[in-house]
């Protein structure tokens, strides 16, 4: 099943052609790899998809529904999580209260009883707190609850971050370099996470610059090159491509 | 599994609890323990400046930072008196009136303002609070630059009346004590929740699914109203207002009650500023004409050495004393049972 359809994407910054004419579909649910040299346009594609940007032109269809040009929490809230190249997250507050914050569009409950703090919006707390628990645990992150995202290393931050998107319940995941900057063995344990998370239905897209990582992750590979898909395939194709070792090497090489 | 209570346990909640029974009763009979009419007329004062501080903090919540705290203060104070004096309205009749007009004005214009929240709104605060100021002071029909006298004060509900300061206490502590509730189940929601993630990160918590502008132009439209109603009860109360009563000098006192007693906390933050603004130039009338260079000079020393205000300072240094306590009990313990 396609859960996201990428079709004919433009996008033109100034008079850079960040994108030209992409197209390629993610399906349900698979692990798929968007990789390139730097400059390929993958940062763009991500922040089109989550609503950052508009696409020039070209669709983006999530779930049989345009998407493109809908806001940031209107995406969001159709089921596109994301977490961010940089570390984003809200700094000043506990692991919990990070991960509860990304329950926003998960409430039954209407607001004003959460306001009344009325019987029915208490017991949802209390199981949004379980379940909060819940993603801790699964993150591995529950020892850290009650410290400030801010004072975490670095490889507990990605995996808070991660833990925040899973808060908010999304179909798809676009993961923005999950895994750079962690040492082999917090590679390793980030790989197994993410599989998990497809184990539990969960689609992820997936831009990384680590190559084994990549490799040993995804079902199929996008590559892109100066804003223009090379090719994609699965990494066994993927590896052996000459486009790809061109695009990544430059042409002397080959 | 033990589920965190965001780091109260029940104890400290019971402890809570008494702490707030106690302020609300001291606050009930805190008249009857003052004579002078001067020292009721500052603590209504305080009152109504801590009101006017939470609504600074509760745009602050949401990643707004205001400079024109005044304004709404102002509208309040104005529609209230026009709708009393010259509509000829009871004032129970015009206050909810006050309260929708200045919701309404808040709803129009913040949809206008908090399409951004950074450094276009702070200067767009700043502006509206002035041309506000400027265009009553230039409409013959308020009064102009010299303002409306004779305001009455609110008319008495069958046998409680309003005419005294005594009175008058109650009714601005009444007000005082609803905001204080409403701002708590606010903030301890998840529109609390929702505007802190916007003030901390407004990216991520757009891919959370949070509208930023909507939930900005609620704590506007809230904090802009409760500042209405704060100047309705301040006309009625003072029985006469001039423009010059909201120049920028206030919206900057307002901001300073925020920031002297702590930014990061939403409720107390502003009281205990208040309370040490209104009162301390007080009894530093010897140095009356240049008060307003040692409230510079204070703002700049809170900035520059104190970030977390009073309560946040205290807040830091308990938790290190708390930190330096445990180290030195895990190092007894440790000694004890080496010994063994």
């Amino acid at each position: 099943m396609v859960l996201l359809k990428i079709r004919n994407v433009t996008k033109i910054f100034g008079g850079l052609i960040a994108l030209r004419d992409v197209s390629f579909d993610v399906n349900k649910p698979e692990i798929l790899g968007l990789i390139g040299p730097n400059g390929a346009g993958k940062s763009t594609l991500f922040n089109i998809i989550s609503g950052f940007h508009s696409a020039d032109k070209g669709k983006i269809i999530f779930k049989d529904e345009e998407i493109n040009g809908l806001r940031v929490d209107q995406i969001a809230s159709s089921g596109i999580g994301r977490i961010f190249q940089e570390p984003t997250l809200f700094m000043q507050e506990s692991v919990f209260e990070n991960v509860f914050s990304g329950f926003h569009r998960r409430y039954r409950e209407p607001v004003w009883k959460a306001v009344f703090y009325t019987s029915g919006a208490r017991e949802e707390e209390v199981t949004k707190k379980k379940r909060a628990l819940e993603i801790l645990e699964f993150m591995d992150l529950i020892s850290a609850r009650d410290e400030l995202a801010a004072n975490l290393p670095h490889g507990r931050q990605r995996a808070l971050a991660i833990a925040i998107a899973l808060a908010s319940e999304p179909d798809l995941l676009l993961l923005d370099e999950p895994v750079t900057g962690m040492n082999p063995s917090e590679t390793m344990a980030m790989i197994e996470k993410i599989r998990r998370i497809r184990e539990t239905g969960i689609t992820v897209l997936i831009v990384e610059h680590d190559m084994r990582a990549i490799m040993s992750l995804c079902d199929r590979i996008v590559v892109l090159s100066l804003g223009i898909k090379l090719v994609e395939g699965p990494p066994d194709k993927i590896k052996e491509d000459e486009r790809v070792i061109e695009a990544y090497l430059g042409k002397q090489v080959v | 599994m033990k589920l965190p209570n965001n780091g109260a346990n029940h104890k400290t909640n019971r402890y809570k609890l008494l702490a707030i029974i106690i302020a609300v009763a001291a606050l009930v009979v805190l008249p009857f323990c003052i004579e002078s009419g001067y020292i009721k007329h500052l603590i209504i004062m305080a009152c109504i400046g801590t009101i006017l501080g939470m609504t600074f903090s509760m745009l602050y919540s949401a990643g707004l930072i205001t400079l024109g705290a005044a304004a709404f203060y102002a509208v309040g104070a104005y529609t209230s008196t026009v709708l009393v004096m010259y509509a000829g309205l009871s004032f129970w009749v015009a206050l909810p009136l006050t309260v929708m007009i200045s919701a309404i004005m808040a709803l129009g214009f913040g949809a206008l303002f908090v399409r951004n929240a950074g450094v276009a709104f702070v200067i767009i605060s700043l502006i509206f609070a002035q041309v506000i100021v400027i265009a009553i002071g230039q409409a013959e029909f308020l009064g102009g630059w010299g303002g409306i006298i004779g305001i009455p004060r609110p008319d008495s509900l069958g046998p409680v009346e309003f005419a005294t300061k005594h009175d008058f206490y109650y009714l601005i502590l009444a007000f005082l004590l609803l905001v204080v509730v409403v701002y708590t189940a606010l903030y301890s929601s998840r529109i609390g929740r929702a505007w802190r993630a916007i003030k901390l990160s407004p990216n991520l918590a757009g891919t959370l699914g949070i509208n930023a502008y909507r939930y900005r132009l609620l704590a506007y439209v809230i904090g802009s109203t409760t500042a209405a109603v704060a100047g309705c009860f301040y006309a009625h109360y003072f029985q006469n207002i001039t423009p010059g009563a909201f120049s920028g000098w206030l919206s900057i006192y307002v901001q300073l009650y925020a920031v002297l007693g702590g930014l990061e906390f939403y409720i107390l933050g502003p009281a205990i500023g208040a309370v040490i603004m209104t009162f301390v130039p007080e009894y530093l009338r010897v140095v009356k004409e240049i008060e307003p260079i040692i409230t510079g000079i204070l703002l700049l020393i809170i900035i520059l050495f104190f970030p977390g205000g009073i309560l946040g300072t205290i807040r830091n240094s308990a938790n290190v004393s708390f930190e330096g306590f445990d180290a030195r009990v895990k190092k007894i313990k440790a000694s004890l049972t080496g010994k063994r």
